[in-house]
């Protein structure tokens, strides 16, 4: 089902510039729900493979959804350009964190701080919305076998074919 | 619904401040995620998602009505997950040209402009609020309290005894009371779709007379749909100036539209509120309010600029049959020009389209051109200065509309787009329910191009 292609080295290097993140999951009654997402990183241990760093007292019903059916969507944005993609997975469930997990939500709030700068957010908002206790940081871990581009514009929506440009 | 969090209390949310996120689930259990351009209140157990395209989202609604809101306070930063049902779409009215017009300012807030074109309002029943855990900012300085400014403002607008005391009134109170620099009150046509401007404040010139056509720019859509429309960033396509102009080019108003009076305004305003003003079913008026900054306007002074309008109406109206009642002040008769010897003014009339020009410069046409007409005819010709608005009302050479055209409104028109002109001829009160004309010097009237007295 899963296809290590989908996570092409663009794409992964796209996902993982530190974007704005929503992860969406739903539950056996058809009802999705979706928390922010405070940074991703490929995963160490398996190509194609993806971990998602979330509050976990945020993301308490959407780690719910996920334990029963690991369905996942995420929503990657750049927030200067609104370049846009979503990735959507069959497998995703929470895993242990490590110590490189912890250590990139730091970098990636300072860089957020800038991107969102470029749009006129001011710091302390961002860092408001952002701030996590390395205690309640957790992970999701999924593998990517859909992508769709999502830049806003009729276009907004379509599949992306593997290793097409991205939008 | 929860009774301490509701949506009442998260306007400023549903501000389209910052982006929202969606997510929706397909029958097959898929969960789809997306970012929403505009979230908008319509009511304390409603919001509308703006349709903007077909896409994942769309399907999904139709075959599965649920979905949740993850929006955030812009602030505070503190996050809320709104549970809510797909019911319909509006593709027309009041409520999707209230979304229309939002929208435009957030397009070209975020630089969409050009590629967000609303194609409906999609309206969701909020099931269930929560409050997502997590750091928030302390809430801004409280600004001023708007009550107390509207219970001034409504004791002030329930002491006046005619409109142009109202009209004055209304000005002075968004000044003092609502720290309101920039405004403008547009006055109703009762025959045609359009709207003049029959007093303005902060603007070099007040621009009486000037017209808008109900559906052009952020006032004439407000009166089109009697609905407020506020505009919370600069848009260009609202801004009414450009979109009258931009009519004008195409030539369909060109020669029907008072287009010779400039109209006031900022020429690109960061934030815009026109409010209706409504006696019973009537639009009697429109309340324009504008500003240089972003995000002036709030969902509050939106809620105490209407009440404030919802009193205004029926004041307007009432005032406009008390002003046909003559106090009987018997009619002095006229006096002679303070300067006889200066050269006449030459006052040239069309009856075609009622229009005036003083000394070959335009002053105003349609009624208002008529009834200076009728003023100065009989002035000349009977040696009259002194009309009771009664009389005026009665007068079939002022073609005045069958409906209950508002006469007072028109003569304050007049009065004030004579005096923007500095004209040697003015229009001024002359006790209850009279009117007044004043020379400077002699007149000469002249019919068409012929000279008539």
């Amino acid at each position: 089902m899963t296809s290590p292609t989908v996570l092409t080295p663009a794409l992964a290097d796209f996902v993982t510039s530190h974007l704005s993140i929503h992860l969406a999951a739903s539950d056996d009654r058809g009802f999705a729900t979706l928390v922010r997402g405070l940074g991703c990183r490929r995963d160490p241990t398996a190509a194609g493979r993806l971990r998602m760093l979330v509050a976990a007292p945020q993301a308490e019903p959407v780690l719910r959804a996920l334990a029963t059916n690991g369905r996942i969507a995420v929503v990657f944005s750049e927030p200067e350009s609104h370049r846009t993609v979503q990735l959507k997975g069959h497998d995703a469930h929470r895993v242990e964190r490590d110590p490189d997990d912890t250590a990139l939500l730091a970098p990636y709030i300072d860089t957020m701080v800038n991107r969102l700068a470029t749009v006129g957010t001011p710091e302390a908002f961002v860092r408001a919305l952002l701030h996590c206790p390395t205690e309640a940081l957790c992970i999701v871990r999924f593998t990517p076998d859909e992508v769709f581009g999502q830049t806003p514009g009729p276009q907004a929506g379509q599949r992306l074919a593997t290793g097409c440009a991205l939008p | 619904m929860n009774t301490v969090l509701n949506l009442d209390s998260l306007r400023s949310c549903l501000e389209g401040i910052l982006p929202a996120g969606l997510a929706t689930c397909a029958p097959d259990g898929t969960p789809n995620v997306t970012y929403v351009s505009q979230l908008m209140y319509v009511d304390p157990e409603h919001v509308a998602l703006s349709f903007q395209f077909f896409n994942k989202t769309r399907e999904n609604i139709l075959a599965n009505p649920h979905a949740t809101v993850l929006m955030m306070d812009p602030d505070t930063a503190a996050r809320y997950r709104l549970s809510i049902r797909y019911l319909r779409t509006e593709t027309a009215g009041p409520l999707f040209e209230r979304m229309k017009a939002t929208l435009a300012g957030i397009a070209s807030h975020t630089g969409m402009a050009g590629v967000f074109r609303l194609r409906g309002a999609d309206i969701y029943r909020v099931l269930a609020i929560e409050a997502v855990p997590g750091h928030s900012l302390p809430p801004p300085v409280a600004r001023a309290p708007l009550l107390p400014a509207l219970r001034r403002s409504v004791d002030a607008l329930a002491g006046c005894r005619s409109l142009e005391h109202l009209i004055d009134t209304l000005a002075q109170c968004l000044e003092r009371h609502f720290g309101i620099t920039h405004q403008m009150l547009l006055m109703a046509d009762a025959t045609r779709p359009r709207l003049y401007i029959v007093a303005s404040r902060g603007y070099a010139s007040s621009g009486a007379g000037a017209e808008i056509p109900y559906g052009v720019g952020v006032i004439g859509v407000a009166a089109r749909e009697q609905t407020p429309i506020r505009i919370i960033f600069p848009a260009a396509e609202y801004a009414y100036g450009r979109a009258i102009r931009e009519q004008l080019e195409g030539g369909e108003l060109a020669d029907r539209l008072e287009a010779s009076i400039p109209l006031p305004g900022l020429p690109d305003p960061s934030s815009q509120l026109a409010v209706p003003v409504r006696a019973g079913d009537r639009l009697m008026a429109v309340l324009y309010v504008e500003s240089d900054q972003q995000y002036r306007f709030d969902y509050d002074m939106e809620d105490a600029l209407v009440a404030l309008c919802a009193m205004l109406g029926p004041c307007m109206c009432a005032l406009q049959f008390e002003a046909l009642e003559d106090d009987g002040t018997p009619a002095v008769p006229a006096r002679p020009p303070p300067d006889a010897a200066a050269p006449p003014l030459r006052v040239r009339y069309f009856a075609q389209d009622g229009s005036i020009f003083l000394d070959d410069t335009y002053l105003i046409k349609g009624v208002a051109g008529s009834i200076l007409w009728a003023l100065l005819q009989d002035h000349q010709t009977l040696g009259r200065c002194e009309f009771s608005k009664r009389e005026l009302r009665l007068d079939p050479r002022l073609r005045l509309p069958e409906v209950a055209d508002n006469l007072d409104a028109r003569l304050i028109l007049l009065s004030r787009r004579l005096a923007d002109r500095e004209a040697d001829l003015r229009i001024e009160k002359a006790g209850r329910g009279r009117i007044r004309l004043a020379l400077a010097r002699p007149v000469s009237l002249i019919a068409g191009g012929v000279q008539a007295a």
